[in-house]
């Protein structure tokens, strides 16, 4: 069997297991050591499975997973993001879809203090579900945009993605960052607008909450003021050099754990338990980031990508032909991939195509993180989404993916925009 | 088979009872080393003892995870399948599940064979890796046995799926 | 017979042009084609370069390239060629490494047979924005580090060590979290660092870091015997020059870059500064070499 067949037979295969319900971790993990097995034999699928396995769980940045988990549940049990959502809802409750519109402002809050859509995702996951819940908003709106406003965390700087995207393409860290501003606010937008669209259609998806008085919002804010200043004190202890964003975690996770015990809204019991289920969403959220590190390296012995590549370097389809094409392989590569592990494999390939065709690199930097964003939230292997699931258990995976599409179409549009006006990535960088 | 549960529960409790202590370690580590970093003493090692906890906390959670259905699914057609069909294939998956976490237990132990032989230790602290290897080897026979122990339940006519609650 | 090298880094890293091609070219020619070698970038094998050495000897790939900085423990001895002092700044590490191999540094890699041992450009200080001229100028200070030895150093000059993700370094300089780093010059190109560093000070001997390539013994000894003679002492040597004068060549860039530039000050230290630092670090590589009984494979690396 030649390689590349069976890289595609192996997506295939992917497919099937994850279509008959087999466990989205267990899934890849079959298929990636089988097909690592296969194209380079037993010792390197053995190898790899216990390298990566190890070095994973062992990654000094990935520590952020457990940590915002712990922050999010224990800011749960004390009733933190209650009151949060409390103020959200006195002030902009009203409004049909407040609430999921204030949680992409969360998101694109957090995402300014965090490189990760994983953290983004879990975090705000943990916090915002049960809240626009409380409030009858439908687990549709409410699951969808979470899983799509966590992925502004690699649009929004400082954001791990444009750090890759800029060694491997030696380009300026600084610029790519500018460059991601606006269309990061560009993106949020879209998706208030999405929401305000979907709850003018569908009324009831965010129902509109009562009128209330300005003494209402004083107080409901007055509530929320120690959720508040853990996320001002978390994110001015970054951009002020006290902590690095990944501490970050730890240190809002503890603040959280103190105002509860200060505050006497946290017992020994309830924080033991909080932490005990943090433990078991990490579990879950882990070991598919794990196997998704198996499917990379066989995709990439199956030379799958550079095959595709090489094809397209042949076809000859001009600057915008070319461009399209490749973010549509981004997109298709995304649905099953890793973003960040698929950038070190395919960008090399791209890089001399885009340069020699004069694209802009910091422009098509922008593009491709948008893209890989996109994959985040597409079927069958949404990251995003299963990370929304492992916090909202008792909503389907279905549900979640439906309820991501109308935002997958706005990053759709976003990416057009973007496209047709470079201006909106490349202004700002062009100021420095 | 009931001793054969409980004995699997306890294991199982056991290995989350580890992976949340350190968790909260963690927290701990990280605070005293941002603290003491900014009045110029940072806790030596801290990075050494936070990526080794990690392992800890990702991997004793593992079986517990399983234990409350935690791992996630593609649930597209669950309800058009028939039941006996869902079953079945609840069944596999655990069996699958077994076979890698076994696989995932052989692959590490032999790296930490190895990691003996080669006197593998992180830089600062000098805690060897060995250890932690072997911690992961622990964890996923725990893992294995609490997915033997879906499949064994789900054949002798348990419900599919466990109590939400129990989170 | 297809020979897999494992390359964690990205197919244009300089370990391509500068190693893994001769290599290939060499292997090639030496059996007329009857052994190939294929290279996996981008950690196509495995990602983290921290595990090429069991990598290699689990046989996921047949050779890799990796540095000892990373699993300091299984390489006490070879370690010392990156202490601060250990060689002179314009003594190349490749000489070096190979001198001390055979008698002190062999048995700290069982199971393989070494291809290539050679060391990067010299650490130097790289700054945010403070004017370093003497270790006072660093008390107090924040430093990023990569190892146990790197460390002591920078607490002997009074600083604080500070571990920290390379990934990490570029926000870590632009928000304060770091005062500086010690590292080559190379960074400054290959993880952008020229954007947010403010000063560079050199001339002061702060070490160096060390690689290595190996391959899987088993392979080596079932390689047919042109394979092998195509492999031999002077092609290593050749292999491990080649490597570290790209190293090298890639931070001079880097260097004159900096010089060029408006944003950072390049200082370069006088005499007297030097000797300063010298004073200041000399305890540290002497209790390390008391500490791991490194007194012959120092000798031997600077060939006395
Ligand atoms: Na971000
Ligand atoms: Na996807």
């Amino acid at each position: 069997m030649s390689p590349v067949l069976a890289g595609t037979l192996g997506l295939v295969i992917l497919l099937v297991l994850l279509l008959i319900r087999v466990p989205v971790a267990f899934a890849m993990f079959a298929v990636g050591f089988s097909g690592i097995w296969l194209l380079n034999g037993l010792p390197a699928a053995m190898g790899l499975l216990s390298s990566e396995t190890f070095a994973l769980a062992s990654n000094a940045e990935l520590i952020v997973v457990p940590l915002f988990i712990l922050m999010g549940n224990v800011a749960s049990v004390t009733g933190m993001s209650r009151k949060l959502y409390d103020a959200a809802y006195a002030c902009i409750g009203q409004i049909r879809g407040g609430l999921a519109s204030a949680t992409v402002i969360g998101c694109g809050g957090f995402a300014a203090l965090s490189g990760s859509s994983v953290a983004s995702a879990l975090t705000m996951g943990r916090t915002a579900l049960a809240e626009m819940d409380r409030f009858n908003y439908s687990p549709r709106l409410s699951t969808g945009v979470v899983a799509a406003g966590g992925t502004l965390g690699i649009l929004i700087p400082p954001s791990t993605g444009f750090v890759i995207y800029a060694i491997l393409t030696q380009q300026s860290i600084g610029r790519l960052f500018m460059a991601g501003v606006l269309p990061g606010i560009l993106l949020l937008t879209l998706f208030i607008l999405t929401v305000m669209l979907l709850c003018w259609i569908w009324p009831e998806m965010g129902p509109k909450g009562p009128a209330t008085t300005m003494a209402e919002k004083g107080r409901a804010f007055v509530g929320a003021i120690p959720i508040l200043s853990v996320v001002l004190v978390t994110i001015g202890g970054i951009y002020g050099g006290i902590f690095s964003p990944t501490e970050a975690a730890g240190v809002g996770a503890a603040l959280v754990i103190l105002i509860g015990a200060l505050g006497r809204s946290l017992t020994l019991a309830s924080f033991w338990q909080a932490a005990r289920s943090s433990i078991v969403t990490t579990a879950s959220v882990m070991l598919i980031l794990i196997a998704a590190h198996l499917i990379n390296p066989f995709i990439a012995l199956s030379h799958l990508p550079a095959e595709v590549s090489g094809m397209l370097v042949t076809l000859d389809l001009g600057l915008y032909g070319t461009l399209l094409v490749i973010l549509a392989i981004y997109l298709v590569l995304g649905c099953f991939l890793e973003g960040l592990a698929m950038l070190v494999l395919t960008l090399p390939i791209f890089m001399p195509v885009i340069l020699q065709l004069g694209i802009d690199p910091i422009w098509f930097g922008v593009l491709v993180v948008l893209t890989l964003e996109m994959g985040l939230i597409s079927p069958p292997v949404g990251i995003n989404v299963f990370i929304v699931k492992s916090v909202a258990r008792n909503v389907p995976l279905s549900e979640i993916f439906r309820g991501v599409t109308p935002f997958w179409f706005a990053m759709l549009l976003c990416l057009l925009i973007i496209i047709a006006v470079p201006q909106i990535a490349l202004w700002l960088p062009g100021m420095m | 088979m009931e001793a054969l549960t409980r004995w699997t529960d306890r294991l199982i409790g056991l290995s989350a009872f580890v992976g949340t202590a350190g968790l909260l370690f963690v927290v701990g580590v990280i605070l005293v080393d941002v603290i003491g970093r900014n009045f110029g003493r940072p806790l030596y090692g801290a990075q050494d003892m936070v990526t080794m906890t990690m392992v800890l906390i990702v991997f004793g959670g593992m079986a517990l995870c399983d234990r409350l259905d935690g791992h996630i699914v593609v649930d597209i057609f669950e309800g058009s399948f028939p039941e006996w069909l869902n079953r079945v294939i609840d069944i596999a998956s655990a069996l699958l599940g077994a076979v890698i976490f076994a696989l995932i237990a052989w692959a590490i132990w032999n790296s930490a064979q190895l990691s003996q032989m080669l006197n593998l230790s992180t830089n600062l602290l000098r805690l060897p890796l060995a250890w932690f290897q072997y911690a992961v080897v622990a964890f996923s026979g725990v893992t294995v046995l609490a997915l033997l122990m879906r499949a064994g339940l789900l054949l002798a006519g348990a419900p599919r799926k466990s109590a939400e609650g129990a989170l | 017979q297809e020979l897999r090298y494992a390359n964690w880094a990205a197919p244009m890293h300089t370990i391509t042009a500068s190693q893994i091609e001769p290599l290939a070219e060499a292997l090639e020619e030496g059996t007329g084609g009857a052994v190939t070698l294929r290279a996996f970038h981008g950690g196509e094998l495995g990602a983290g370069p921290a595990d090429q050495y069991v990598r290699v000897v689990q046989g996921t790939a047949e050779m890799g390239w990796g540095l000892p900085g990373y699993t300091s423990s299984q390489f006490p001895k070879s370690m010392i060629v990156e202490l601060p002092g250990a060689l002179e700044l314009d003594q190349p590490a490749h000489e070096a490494m190979w001198r001390a191999f055979e008698g002190e540094l062999a048995s700290e890699f069982p199971m393989t047979e070494v291809l290539a041992l050679w060391g990067s450009e010299p650490n130097v200080l790289m700054m945010r924005d403070r004017e370093i001229r003497a270790p006072e100028d660093l008390r107090g200070l924040k430093i990023r580090v990569s190892g146990a030895a790197a460390a002591e150093a920078i607490e002997a000059l009074g600083a604080t060590p500070v571990q920290l993700p390379i990934t990490q370094v570029y926000n870590g300089l632009q928000t304060g979290l770091i005062d500086g780093l010690v590292s080559g010059a190379s960074v400054m190109s290959d993880f952008k660092l020229d954007e947010v560093v403010g000063t560079m000070s050199l001339g002061a001997n702060l070490g160096r870091l060390s690689f290595f390539t190996v391959m899987n013994k088993a392979a080596y000894d079932g390689l047919p015997d042109e394979a092998k003679a195509a492999l031999d002492t002077e092609m290593r040597a050749e292999l491990s020059r080649r490597a570290e004068e790209a190293w090298k060549a890639t931070a001079d860039a880097g260097i004159d870059a900096a010089r060029a530039s408006d944003r950072t000050t390049v200082i370069d230290l006088s005499e007297d500064e030097i000797a300063a630092f010298d004073a200041a670090l000399a305890p540290v590589t002497d209790a390390y070499i008391a500490d791991v009984g490194g007194e012959a494979a120092l000798a031997a690396m600077r060939g006395q």
